[in-house]
C-alpha cells in the first residue's frame, strides 16, 4: 500500500521523475489560478457583485483578518504568503474527495517543502523588518548562551510544522484504506468528512502557526527579551 | 516514509510560483477592487451626507419662508379685511350722503312748489280782498278805497310817536325837505291833499310832497323821507294771511323750515 504520492511516479525522463505529487500540485496549483483568474476578470466595483467575487473577498479579508489578529501592523504585507500557504493546503486537503486523487500534503516532501519555505520565511520578513544585523543578534539575545537553543528552535519548529501536517493529511488517507477494507460502506463516508474537517483545520494551523512565526520573530524588535513563541500543535 | 529533495524542490518552486500567480490574480486585484469599493463608498457616504445636510438646510428655509408666507398671508388678509371695512363704511357714508342730498333736493323741489302754490294763492287773494274790500267801502262808505286809504294813512301818521316823528323831520332836512308818496292806487286829488297836510302837521310844514305809484303795495301808501319810510299797505295784511297760508300748507305737507315772518 502506497502511502505517499511520491512513489506514484507518472513519468520518467533520464533519471528525472515526474510523481504524482507534482503532478496533483501542479493541479491544485492550476485549479486557484484558474479560478481566481476567472473571477478577478471581470471584478465589479459597483453595488452589484458577483457570487464568486464575494465568496474571494471573504476569503480573503478573513485572511487578512486573521493575520492582522495574529498581531500583525501590516496583513497585506504577509497576506501573498500566509494566504497561499493557506489556500494551497486546503484546497489540496479538501480536493480529496474526489475520486483517484492523492492529496500532495499527504507527501513528506510536500510539507517538507512548505516548512522549508516558512523556515526561510520568518528571517526574510524580519530582516526586511529591521535589518540583518538586528536580526542576527536576536540567536544571542538574552545571552550568548542562548544561541544553541535558538537555533535548534528554529529547526525543530520547521520539522514540527513538516510532521504535523504530513502525519495528519497522510494518516486521513491511510485510515481510510484501512477502513475501506475492514467496513467498505458506510465508515469511510464518515471518515471522508471528517478527513475534510481536519485538513481545513490543518491548513489553517499551519498558515497561523506560520504567522506566528514571523509575527514573533518581527515583535521582538521591541521585545527584544519577550519569551519564544511556543508552539500550539493539536 | 522519505523525503525527495527533489521533489521538495520542484514543490518549494511550485509554492513560490503560486504565491507570485496568486499575488497576480488573487489578492491584488481583490484587495484594490475592495479599497476601490471602499472609497466609493465613503465617498457616496460623504456625498450623501453633505447632500442630506443640504436638503436639511433647503428644508429649514423653506419651512421659515413657509412661516414667512404664512404670517405675510395673515397680514395680508387682516389689511385686506381692514380695506373692506373701510370701504364699506365709505360707500355707506357715500349712500347715506347722497340720500341726504336727494333728500335735500326733494324738500327743496317740495318748498319751491309750495311756495310756488302760495305766491299764486297769495295773489289771488289779494286781489280778491282787494276787490273785496273796495266792493264793501264803496258800497258802505260811499267813497273809493284810496280814499280810504289817504285817510287811514293820515290817521297813522297822526298816531306816530314823538320819536319817529323827530327821525323824520330829522330825515326831512337832510333830504333837503323833500318827501315821497306811494299809493297802490292812483290816488285822487283830495286824497292827495289830505296827506300832505297831515305830512305838513305832524311831521314838518315845509316838506315838499310829490306822489307816485308803486303796484307792489296793492293797497296802501308809503312815505319815504330820504332814508326813513313809513308804510301801511295791504301787502303786510297779505303777508300775515301768507304766514297763515304756510302755517296751513306746513300742517298738511309735513315739516319744513318755518319762513321768518314780514315785519312792517
Amino acid at each position: 500500500m502506497e502511502i505517499s504520492p511520491d512513489a506514484w511516479v507518472l513519468y520518467e525522463w533520464r533519471g528525472l521523475q515526474l510523481n504524482a505529487t507534482i503532478v496533483f500540485t501542479w493541479a491544485v496549483m492550476a485549479l486557484l489560478v484558474i479560478g481566481s483568474r476567472a473571477v478577478t476578470a471581470r471584478l465589479s466595483e459597483g453595488e452589484t457583485v458577483s457570487r464568486w467575487q464575494v465568496a474571494l473577498e471573504v476569503i480573503v479579508s478573513t485572511i487578512r483578518d486573521q493575520i492582522a489578529e495574529v498581531g500583525a501592523d501590516t496583513p497585506g504585507r504577509y497576506l501573498p504568503f500566509i494566504g497561499t500557504l493557506f489556500l494551497f493546503i486546503a484546497t489540496a486537503n479538501l480536493l480529496s474527495v474526489v475520486p483517484g486523487y492523492q492529496p500532495p500534503t499527504g507527501s513528506l516532501s510536500t510539507t517538507v517543502a512548505l516548512a522549508l519555505c516558512v523556515l526561510i520565511a520568518v528571517p526574510l520578513f524580519s530582516i526586511g523588518d529591521r535589518g540583518l544585523v538586528a536580526y542576527l543578534r536576536t540567536y544571542v539575545q538574552p545571552t550568548p548562551l542562548m544561541l544553541p537553543f535558538n537555533l535548534v528552535a528554529e529547526v525543530s519548529r520547521t520539522i514540527a510544522l513538516a510532521v504535523r501536517l504530513y502525519g495528519n493529511v497522510m494518516s486521513g488517507t491511510v485510515i481510510v484504506g484501512i477502513l475501506i477494507s475492514v467496513a467498505p460502506f458506510f465508515f469511510p463516508v464518515v471518515m471522508q468528512v471528517l478527513g475534510l474537517l481536519t485538513g481545513l483545520i490543518q491548513a489553517y494551523i499551519f498558515a497561523i502557526l506560520a504567522m506566528v512565526y514571523i509575527g514573533s520573530a518581527s515583535r521582538t524588535r521591541h521585545r527584544a527579551d519577550a519569551p519564544p513563541p511556543t508552539d500550539t500543535g493539536e | 516514509m522519505q523525503i525527495d529533495w527533489l521533489t521538495v524542490a520542484a514543490q518549494i518552486v511550485n509554492f513560490l510560483v503560486l504565491v507570485w500567480l496568486l499575488q497576480r490574480f488573487l489578492y491584488r486585484p481583490i484587495t484594490e477592487a475592495m479599497a476601490r469599493r471602499e472609497a466609493r463608498i465613503e465617498t457616496r457616504l460623504s456625498e450623501a451626507r453633505e447632500a442630506r445636510s443640504e436638503v436639511e438646510t433647503e428644508a429649514r428655509r423653506l419651512r421659515e419662508k413657509q412661516d414667512e408666507l404664512e404670517a405675510s398671508r395673515d397680514e395680508m388678509l387682516r389689511e385686506a379685511r381692514l380695506e373692506a371695512d373701510d370701504l364699506r363704511a365709505a360707500l355707506e357714508n357715500d349712500l347715506r350722503k347722497e340720500m341726504e342730498d336727494r333728500r335735500k333736493t326733494w324738500e327743496h323741489h317740495l318748498e319751491e312748489e309750495r311756495d310756488a302754490v302760495a305766491a299764486r294763492l297769495r295773489q289771488r287773494a289779494g286781489h280778491q280782498v282787494i276787490d273785496i274790500v273796495g266792493r264793501v267801502l264803496r258800497d258802505y262808505a260811499g267813497t273809493d278805497i284810496a280814499g280810504q286809504v289817504a285817510g287811514t294813512f293820515a290817521e297813522r301818521l297822526a298816531d306816530l310817536d314823538a320819536e319817529a316823528r323827530e327821525r323824520l323831520s330829522d330825515a326831512a332836512r337832510r333830504a333837503g325837505g323833500r318827501a315821497r308818496v306811494e299809493s297802490g292806487v292812483p290816488l285822487e286829488p283830495s286824497a292827495r291833499s289830505r296827506i300832505t297836510r297831515a305830512i305838513h302837521d305832524r311831521i314838518a310844514p315845509d316838506i315838499e310832497v310829490t306822489y307816485g305809484e308803486d303796484d307792489t303795495l296793492l293797497i296802501g301808501v308809503r312815505l319815504t323821507i330820504g332814508e326813513q319810510t313809513v308804510e301801511w299797505s295791504a301787502t303786510r295784511f297779505l303777508d300775515r294771511l301768507e304766514t297763515t297760508l304756510d302755517e296751513v300748507i306746513e300742517s298738511g305737507g309735513g315739516p319744513r323750515s318755518r319762513r321768518a315772518p314780514v315785519t312792517g
